[in-house]
This record gives structure tokens, sequence and C-alpha cells, in this order.
């Protein structure tokens, strides 16, 4: 697909601004700067699968090691995917930032990990050939 | 497929698993959301902390180190009962089973166990002595109730792993043949 790369860049970078601008809003709305750790935990969200689809040999199905390094990865990745949510719900409960705050931080903070998320997904085929 | 008619007729339950629990989509998606209740655990109980220290915890009841307690020990237990390869439980059918390895699996996998419990049961032990013997009143009986739960989700999260983990040798049977 030449002609969807494009298009698809370019509606992924308006929803990737949208997202920073939602986690941004969240934090300087209320003068309260926690909200940016989710940006944080999303940017680190894909990195543990990555890293372990490197690390395992896919080839190997006599030692089922190289499956539980990828497990771990999944199991890291589904780890951060959650403390993005958990953790302006938490800021929000013990009153540190306001519960606006906390909705517009999630929303932003989910925008991020789906552009990341589909910018790996629709890119990864091309780079696969 | 021959493998798979050998497992169907020495099968211990009525009901078989449905085929879709067997594909690799399931496993991942168990592996997943086994992370997203740790996650979920961890972040109750840090939750409790925050909360303890806010303003809005207007009593002297703090979290301290011994509600930390159980969790670190369920999440140890955990990490033993998950780290042990389940193919070795059944070594005993097998010809390797002279080194006993089946038996030190047994062992690992006991003191794996018992932490977790031990961890449950000592979520339960902080809930009662630091919490409901003294009568605390209600937003800060919270602080001991997430206690308690975030010790339950430790537990069904190395449950979903354990499971989606056993569905993983079918499946790599599947893809073999």
């Amino acid at each position: 697909m030449p002609n969807a790369g494009l298009k698809t860049i370019i509606a992924l970078s308006f929803v990737l601004a949208v997202g920073f601008l939602l986690v941004i809003l969240s934090c300087a709305l209320y003068k309260e700067y926690y909200p940016l750790l989710v940006v944080a935990t999303y940017v680190l969200a894909p990195f543990p699968n990555w890293i372990c689809s490197r690390w395992a040999n896919p080839d190997d199905f006599v030692e089922s090691s190289g499956n539980a390094v990828l497990d771990l990865g999944r199991f890291c990745t589904g780890f951060l995917v959650v403390m993005g949510i958990a953790l302006p719900v938490l800021l929000a409960h013990s009153n540190i930032i306001e519960v606006p705050a906390m909705v517009m931080c999630i929303v932003g903070g989910l925008l991020i990990y789906g552009t990341i998320i589909s910018f790996g997904m629709s890119f990864q085929d091309d780079q696969e050939f | 497929m021959r493998i798979a008619g050998i497992m169907e007729e020495d099968r211990l339950w009525k009901f078989g698993k449905p085929a879709w629990l067997n594909s690799a989509w399931a496993r991942n998606a168990g592996v997943y959301s086994a992370g997203a209740l740790f996650s979920l655990a961890f972040y109750v109980l840090i939750d409790a902390a925050v909360w303890s220290k806010s303003p809005l915890n207007s009593s002297d009841v703090h979290v301290t180190f011994i509600d930390w307690l159980p969790f670190i020990f369920s999440s140890l237990g955990m990490l033993i009962i998950n780290s042990v390869e389940k193919a070795r439980l059944s070594a005993d059918s097998f010809s390797y089973s002279g080194s006993g390895v089946a038996w030190k699996a047994r062992v690992v996998l006991f003191l794996g166990f018992a932490a977790l419990a031990g961890g449950m049961a000592g979520g339960v032990v902080v809930f009662v002595l630091k919490f409901a013997v003294h009568q605390v009143a209600w937003p800060m009986m919270g602080m001991g109730v997430e206690n308690i739960v975030a010790n339950g989700l430790v537990g069904l999260s190395s449950v979903v792993l354990w499971v989606s983990q056993n569905m993983e040798d079918e499946y790599s049977y599947n893809l073999a043949l």
C-alpha cells in the first residue's frame, strides 16, 4: 500500500498531536504536572515487546525459553498499559489532580498509545519484506 | 493429529476445552491480562499508600512497610510459580525423572504457592489487626480493603498466567505437527 502510507502518517500524527494536547492541557490547566508521567508510561509501553522479540529465538521450538521471554515482554506491556490508566485514577483519588484532568489525561494517553501501536502495525509489514 | 487423539483419550473431564482456547491469540491475551491484573494490584496498593499521606486522610492510621509485606510475599510467590518449567512437573512419566527434576519442581512450586497463599492470608491479617480490630472509620478503612484486593488480584493474575502458559504446550504441539 504505497498510497495509504502518506495518509496513515498524516492521520496518525494528527491523533498523536491531539493526544499530547490533551495530556499537556490536563497538566497546564491545573498547574499540576504529574499527569506527564502518563506520556512516559505509554512511550515505554511498546519497548518490552520489541526487546523481547529480539531476545527470543522464534525458530527454536524445542527449547521453550524463547516463548517464556516473549511472555515476559507481553506481561510487562500489559503492566505498563494498565499503569497509564491507573496512575491518573490514583492521583485523582488522592486529590492531587482534579477529575477533569484525570479524564483528559487518560483519553490523551490512550490516543498516544493507540498511535504508537497502529504506527507499528501499519508499517511492520513494509519492513519485513 | 495423532498426539491430539491420544490427548483426547486420557482426558479427565467430561467437557473438553473449547477450540479457541488453544489458539495463540487466546494465549497472548491471557498473558497480557495477567500483566494488567498485576499492574492493577500494584497500583491499588500504591493508591492506598498515596491516599494515606494525602490531606484526605484525617486519621493517624498510615500505610507503613507492614502493609507492603503481604504484597511482597505474594508477588514473590507469583514469580516463583511462573518461573518453574511446567513440563517438568509431569517428568515422572518420562525417562528423565532420574535426576529428580519433578521432585525439585514440586518443592519449588510448593514454596511458591506457600508464599502466594501466605501473602493473601497476610493481607487479611493486616486488615483485621490494623483496621478491623481498631474499628477505623470508613474512608480510612479503604486502605485495609485495598490491601486485601491487591493481594487477591496478584493471586488472580498468577492463575491467569498459569492457565495461559499451560495452553502453550498444546499450541506448540499443533504447530509442530
